[in-house]
């Protein structure tokens, strides 16, 4: 392995992590800045929810496509969003096998999961790009930074893809793209909406906990 | 901090958005993935497919581009990136205007679709106070924000009016019943219930405060209506002014204390129900010690207790049931209403979606005063109306006074022939009535029934054709004798000449409008005290009549008038039993 991909997998990883945790703490303290709004209200509804019943099935919302119409009605939708997020999870954590792990990536099969399930989000990146481009409403409600993070992400998707058998006899580029887009990744996040993670455990938490209280959520269909 | 030329208003929309930003909203305002998921679930949007303007991701991203620009650092660096922007001119504002009132009836059906948990309807009524705060609003908003800080209640009755309706109810109780126990109680003190009501049932529908009154007689309940702070509505719920909105709740909150009673009982209204109920004690920063519910669940535990007996065979009707979005997505009253139906009624058709996933009456978020909006809130009503016609039932019940009015429009407009009640007028209506034996009492009713306005002379006037037509035969099959005038100096002619028992004046008229009329009326000396129930489609132009120098008017009503309520209140001008 060549200094500069060891750097890359390593040096500039860390660097990049702690770059963003920095940058996530101060944005977690900018939004703790905001007070908040202090609920007075009696419980309603006709069932007893818990505030804490409320927050933990708003936060488990990601997991239950039958809880919203949105989700209910579009199951190739959800579909997308699962494979594409299974194809996060999975390009993060080659970041972290690749260099501390590598013996795992032995195994054939794990190598063709891997791919299997990076190649899919690297597809429904294509497919989200195409309907951003597309679709009027899209269009209208997309920024430089949606056309930017899903372009990102799609491209590293491929490069992770890649990656993943950890081969350097071919030659070092395709790891070193992964890796430095991994960095830039990391460091770009924080900025833009791929950054959605952070706040979604404060929507869902207020969403959840209001919504509990006045016995809207968990839904009741009929 | 942007220093550009700006707007007197503008600066201060910018400056007020850091202080009305809160946890919640600001996590709403940044979480935004711009996916789009929310926006099929907008009736908007689903009756305009070609016009983008209407998803609320769009919608919201009018206010979230403030935001980022003023508050969110990523926006205030690089603005472009994220679509970040400010506003600089008056004009800018009123497109804002337009979107968050002309767009959007804060239903909340997209924040229950949204993955992220973005509540868009909390961030476009934040939108809406912010504009409220300088004066920038449709002048509907701003007549009935007026009406409800000034005269304490959002349609402008005065006390006198509302405590003549509470007598004329208890008397038509007494004879109905033929019972002079039977009455509205008014400020009685330690009473179980005290029971607050909406405006409209004075103007529109006394009849349910009625039905409500024989519903807590027959339950022998110790209750009372309050001759002050009994508006449960509160419009700052609609136009995002806090202030309002504590206002209005503190005033019924501290009557309830004063009268010392043990329960609030708030009558069927969305709004009312989810503003006094649920945002109410945090507008006014308010611990309320005593228990709020809505008639809905009285009318249930009543019949439950057994404290009332019902028979669904006296409503031999097909209903279905709408749910209110304030009472459905805000305040979770779902499970309630449907299960009282199914005491007072045999033939129940479930529409679908329902519950809270039940599309908005199109009339929410205050669009029935906001009268510039009318056509959009007509063409994006087909959603319900397609919902409503699929239900193949002949009755909308529902358990809200602002979708009554929605859904009554929208009914007419599409032409689907139903009727639109409310679940005090069926339990009521199915009301066991056992034998008593009660004292006989005399009441002379002033004139009988048939023909009740016969010896009348009103004056109609209208620039419309059909409708000078209708309120002629209507009030004419009813035994009165009737003027008509298509104008204003017309009408003044025909006014001195007859000198009518009443006159119902339309306000927009071309030439000499309704307003100047009506200060003639009240000018001359001869027609001074001449009741005057005043008729218009716009509610903003009340004002043209309540900013006069004259005594107000005698009645008002807002057009489409049916016929029942045009009946109603002329017979309650001329004091007809
Ligand atoms: S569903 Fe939520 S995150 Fe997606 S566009 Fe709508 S508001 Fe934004
Ligand atoms: S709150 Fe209702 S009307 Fe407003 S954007 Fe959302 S779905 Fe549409």
């Amino acid at each position: 392995m060549s200094e500069t991909l060891h750097f890359a997998e390593h040096r500039l990883q860390e660097m990049a992590l702690l770059f963003m945790a920095i940058v996530y703490t101060l944005r977690i303290r900018w939004l703790l800045r905001f007070p908040a709004g202090k609920e007075r209200q009696a419980p309603s509804g006709s069932r007893m929810i818990t505030s804490k019943q409320g927050i933990l099935n708003s936060w488990l919302n990601v997991a239950k496509p039958w809880a919203m119409e949105s989700t209910r009605t579009r199951p190739f939708f959800y579909a997308q969003f699962v494979i594409f997020h299974l194809g996060v999870v999975a390009s993060i954590g080659l970041s972290f096998v690749i260099p501390y792990l590598p013996s795992l990536l032995q195994s054939p099969l794990l190598v063709r999961l891997l791919q299997i399930s990076i190649g899919a989000a690297c597809l429904v990146g294509i497919i989200r790009m195409v309907r951003r481009l597309s679709v009027p409403v899209m269009r209208k409600i997309s920024s430089p930074d949606d056309y930017f993070s899903l372009t990102l992400l799609t491209v590293w998707f491929f490069f992770a893809m890649l990656a993943v058998p950890n081969e350097t006899a071919q030659g070092e580029s395709i790891l070193l793209i992964y890796f430095t887009l991994t960095a830039f990744f990391l460091i770009y996040v924080p900025f833009s909406k791929i950054s959605h993670y952070l706040y979604y455990p404060f929507t869902r938490y207020y969403l959840g906990k209001t919504m509990a209280r006045r016995g809207v959520l968990p839904q009741i269909r009929g | 901090m942007v220093t550009e030329n700006r707007s007197y208003n503008a600066q201060k929309v910018i400056e007020r958005l850091a202080k009305k930003v809160n946890r919640q909203m600001a996590g709403s305002l940044a979480a935004c993935v711009h996916c789009g998921m929310c926006t099929q679930s907008c009736h908007y949007v689903l009756a305009n497919p070609d016009d983008p303007t209407f998803a609320p991701a769009y919608k919201a991203d009018r206010i979230r581009r403030l935001f980022k620009r003023h508050l969110d650092w990523t926006g205030r660096i690089i603005p472009w990136w994220v679509k970040a922007g400010s506003v600089y001119t008056d004009e800018e504002l009123a497109e804002l205007m337009d979107t968050v009132f002309g767009k959007c009836t804060n239903c909340r059906r997209c924040t229950l679709n949204c993955p992220m948990g973005v509540d868009l309807a909390v961030v476009n009524r934040m939108a809406r106070g912010l504009l409220v705060s300088v004066g920038v609003m449709p002048e509907g908003v701003a007549v009935v924000s007026k009406d409800q800080w000034e005269i304490g209640n959002q349609m402008g009755v005065l006390k006198e009016d509302y405590l003549e309706t509470l007598d004329w109810m208890s008397e038509e109780l007494q004879q109905e019943l033929k019972d002079p126990a039977v009455g509205i109680p008014i400020d009685k003190f330690d009473c179980e219930v005290v029971y607050s009501i909406n405006p409209r049932e004075v103007k529109y529908d006394p009849r349910s405060i009625a039905d409500a009154a024989k519903i807590f007689h027959f339950a022998e309940e110790n209750w009372t209506m309050p001759s002050e702070g009994w508006d449960m509505t509160n419009f700052g719920l609609f136009s995002g002014d806090d202030d309002l909105g504590g206002a209005v709740a503190r005033r019924l909150y501290e009557k309830v204390e004063d009268l010392r009673g043990k329960k609030l009982v708030i009558s069927e209204c969305g709004h009312g129900y989810r503003s006094t109920r649920c945002e109410g004690p945090n507008w006014a920063k308010y611990d309320v010690p005593f228990e709020m519910e809505s008639s809905v669940i009285t009318m249930l535990r009543y019949i439950k207790e057994g404290r009332i007996k019902v028979d669904p065979s006296k409503n031999d009707i097909s209903v279905t049931y709408h749910d209110s979005c304030n009472n459905a997505r805000s305040c979770g009253m779902t499970e309630e209403p449907r299960e009282l139906l199914s005491y007072v009624v045999k033939d129940f058709r479930e529409m679908h979606p329902n519950r809270a996933e039940n599309y908005c009456c199109t009339g929410g978020g205050g669009a029935m005063s906001m009268s510039e909006y009318t056509p959009r809130r007509l063409k994006s009503a087909v959603v319900k109306a397609d919902q409503l016609r699929a239900t193949g039932a002949g009755v909308v019940v529902t358990s809200c006074h602002n979708c009554v009015d929605g859904l009554t429009d929208l009914i007419r407009h599409y032409k689907l022939g139903m009727q639109v009640t409310q679940l005090v007028n069926l339990v009521a209506n199915a009301l066991v009535i056992e034998e008593r034996v009660a004292i006989p009492v005399e009441i002379v009713p002033e004139v009988t029934a048939a023909g009740s306005l016969a010896g009348r002379k009103i004056l109609v006037v209208d620039d419309e054709p059909d409708i000078l037509t209708f309120f002629a035969s209507v009030l004419a099959d009813n035994g009165a004798e009737v003027i008509e005038a298509r104008e204003g100096q017309e009408a003044l002619l025909k006014a001195r000449s007859e000198k009518p028992d009443l006159v119902t004046l339309d306000i927009s008229m071309p030439g000499q409008d309704g307003g100047k009329v009506f200060e003639a009326l009240r000018r001359d000396p001869d027609l001074a005290l001449t009741p005057v129930c005043i008729i218009t489609g716009r509610p903003e132009l009340r004002r043209l009549i309540y900013d006069r120098p004259v005594p107000p008017p005698d009645g008002y009503l807002d057009k489409p008038v049916n016929e029942e309520t045009l009946l109603l209140n002329v017979k309650k001008i001329l004091k007809v039993v």
